[in-house]
């Protein structure tokens, strides 16, 4: 009964959105205005088949890779600056710096230097994405419980078991926040790095159908984007929910006592 | 409970207000009284290709017709597309390429004027390989990765036909966008194999020692037109004079350029960050009143051929 309700919340608003979409619809429309028994039509049509192996599957390739190397790359040097001191005095107005600079204007800048090729891509929306992580992951390992350290250096527990044992599972909860914000945004550069100098890609397709005057087949790229954006997010809340029980339960305990 | 609903049903009305915005767009009803003159709004690219308004415009051509003109910079034909078909921008200066692919996809776009045409060889349009590139003609290009600005527009159309004339397989070929700026580096570094590219950005790259292989505009038809200003179906319908006086004055503009191509050139440097210098050793595009029909067919029928469009454009419609 409780699943039955909260799939209903689930897909209420997206199905009323739609009766509203269509009704607003039913008479002549801009050209530019979709409609959602075309726009469902076309979406079967241009999605389903060779489109989805040219264009689909390696823009997501390129956003998983990214996501991986952005979450790789971000809780090591979050760990390693929020670890040290001098080196978070040292690095903060250089972290402050690149990250104040949108990664689409890097674009033709990279094209230069990486080339016109999936390299390129991922890193856009590395260079773009890392921030939440790093950041996230930087303030999380500054605030690992101060009475844990203490105690695990009475332990002599150092380095790596340190690292494994307290420094993650005591960040992880702001670490999961940052990844949970990069992933929105490597979607969104994923789109922005295929609509220069590509040949193939979510991003592509879209620019492409919009300059062909293709209106429907453009709103269905667009919908995918949606689809992906909301997998994205299921896939991320499953994995925080399984990495972060401890902290869930923990909290529970905490407003139980 | 009750405030979720109250929050649903405020959403929904803002979407319903932006989709009303969207589609709402009553054109503006010009009277083409005789005291006041009528403003207009041209949406043009920053290019040498539309010198002619701009200097049609301070000649005073658009005045003495009773037009009080307004050109505004747009990124591209495609990009002003919309801008017309809700009535802001009376005019839009797009190539012909792009109009075809319009009307393929059921916009009632119709040109009313001519913009440019081929300049013959050497042309202000050209494909560019690196110096030492094994590529000499234009059939070396099949398999080749060859940059455009666009995709699946005026660019990759007359480049495939031109390989094909040349003997090459132009379907082997794969074109990806880059833009006219980043074109030379993209060359330079080996990115692509060559580079469709336009003046000014081919003045620097053929000075920095890239090598034409074809003048493609030129070699697809020696009487190509590129581009033109067109409108919509409905404008020309409702307000026939209006068209009429834009006419008259962009055909005016046309002549005027192509007579003063000094003033061309002067005029360049007013709307664009191009210098002097660079415009002295420029080739200018031709500009001319009349659409050359053989050549714009000919274009069609390689965009049907090429899968860029689906249908063959009906001419008699689309052009004045």
């Amino acid at each position: 009964m409780r699943y039955l309700k909260n799939v209903l919340y689930f897909i209420g608003l997206p199905v009323l959105l739609v009766v509203m979409w269509w009704a607003l619809t039913l008479g002549p429309t801009n050209f530019f205005v979709p409609k959602p028994l075309v726009l469902a039509q076309t979406f079967w049509d241009v999605w389903v088949g060779e489109r989805f192996w040219t264009d689909f599957v390696p823009s997501i390739q390129r956003l998983v890779i990214g996501l991986v190397a952005t979450i790789v790359l971000g809780v090591i040097f979050g760990v390693l600056i929020g670890s040290f001191r001098w080196l978070r005095s040292f690095t903060e107005p250089m972290l402050e710096f690149f990250r104040a600079i949108p990664p689409p204007v890097l674009v033709p800048l990279l094209m230069l230097l990486v080339g016109i090729n999936d390299q390129m891509k991922i890193i856009v929306i590395v260079s773009g994405a890392i921030w939440p992580v790093l950041l996230n992951t930087i303030e999380g390992v500054r605030a690992v419980d101060p009475v844990l350290s203490d105690t695990s250096k009475t332990y002599k527990i150092t380095g790596f078991p340190r690292l494994r044992y307290l420094v993650l599972p005591g960040a992880s909860p702001q670490i999961m926040t940052g990844v949970r914000q990069s992933t929105s945004i490597a979607l969104i550069l994923m789109v922005i790095s295929e609509m220069f100098g590509s040949s193939s890609g979510l991003g592509f397709t879209i620019v492409l159908f919009q300059r062909g005057f293709a209106i429907p087949e453009m709103w269905s790229g667009i919908v995918v984007l949606g689809l992906v954006g909301i997998a994205l997010s299921l896939i991320s809340q499953f994995i925080e929910r399984r990495v972060l029980r401890w902290y869930n339960g923990l909290k529970e305990v905490q407003h139980d006592g | 409970m009750k405030k979720s609903i109250l929050i649903g049903i405020a959403t929904l009305s803002v979407i319903t207000l932006s989709a009303c915005g969207a589609s709402g767009m009553p054109a503006p009803a010009e009277s083409g009284g005789a005291a006041a003159p009528t403003a207009i709004t041209v949406g043009v690219i920053p290019i040498v290709d539309t010198a002619p308004i701009w200097l049609g415009n301070e000649q005073g051509f658009f005045a003495e017709e009773g037009l009080d003109l307004t050109v505004q910079v747009t990124t591209g034909g495609a990009a002003a597309v919309p801008g017309v078909v809700s009535g802001d921008y009376a005019f839009a200066f797009g190539n012909l390429v792009s109009v075809m692919v319009a009307r393929d996809a059921g916009l009632d776009l119709r040109y009313v004027a001519n913009g440019n045409s081929t300049a013959g060889t050497p042309d202000f349009g050209a494909i560019i390989v690196r110096g030492d590139s094994p590529i000499t003609s234009a059939s070396d290009l099949a398999g080749k990765t060859v940059s455009v600005n666009n995709l699946q527009n005026i660019g990759d159309t007359t480049i495939r036909q031109v390989v094909e004339d040349d003997g090459g397989d132009s379907s082997t070929i794969q074109f990806v966008e880059v833009a006219f700026p980043d074109a030379e580096a993209a060359v330079e570094n080996s990115q692509v194999d060559a580079a469709w590219i336009l003046a000014p950005f081919l003045n620097s790259a053929v000075a920095n020692g890239a090598r034409v292989i074809s003048y493609n505009f030129a070699e697809f038809d020696a009487d190509l037109d590129i581009a033109g200003y067109f409108t919509s179906g409905e404008t020309i319908m409702n307000d026939p004079e209006l068209v009429t006086k834009f006419q008259t004055a962009m055909n005016r503009s046309l002549e005027y350029a192509q007579a003063n191509p000094d003033e061309v050139r002067r005029i360049v440097t007013t709307y664009t960050s191009m210098t002097a210098d660079q415009l002295q050793t420029m080739v200018l595009p031709a500009f001319r009143v009349n659409f050359n029909i053989p050549a714009a067919t000919k274009l069609g029928a390689a965009a049907v051929k090429f899968g860029t469009i689906k249908t063959a454009p009906d001419l008699t419609v689309m052009l004045p």
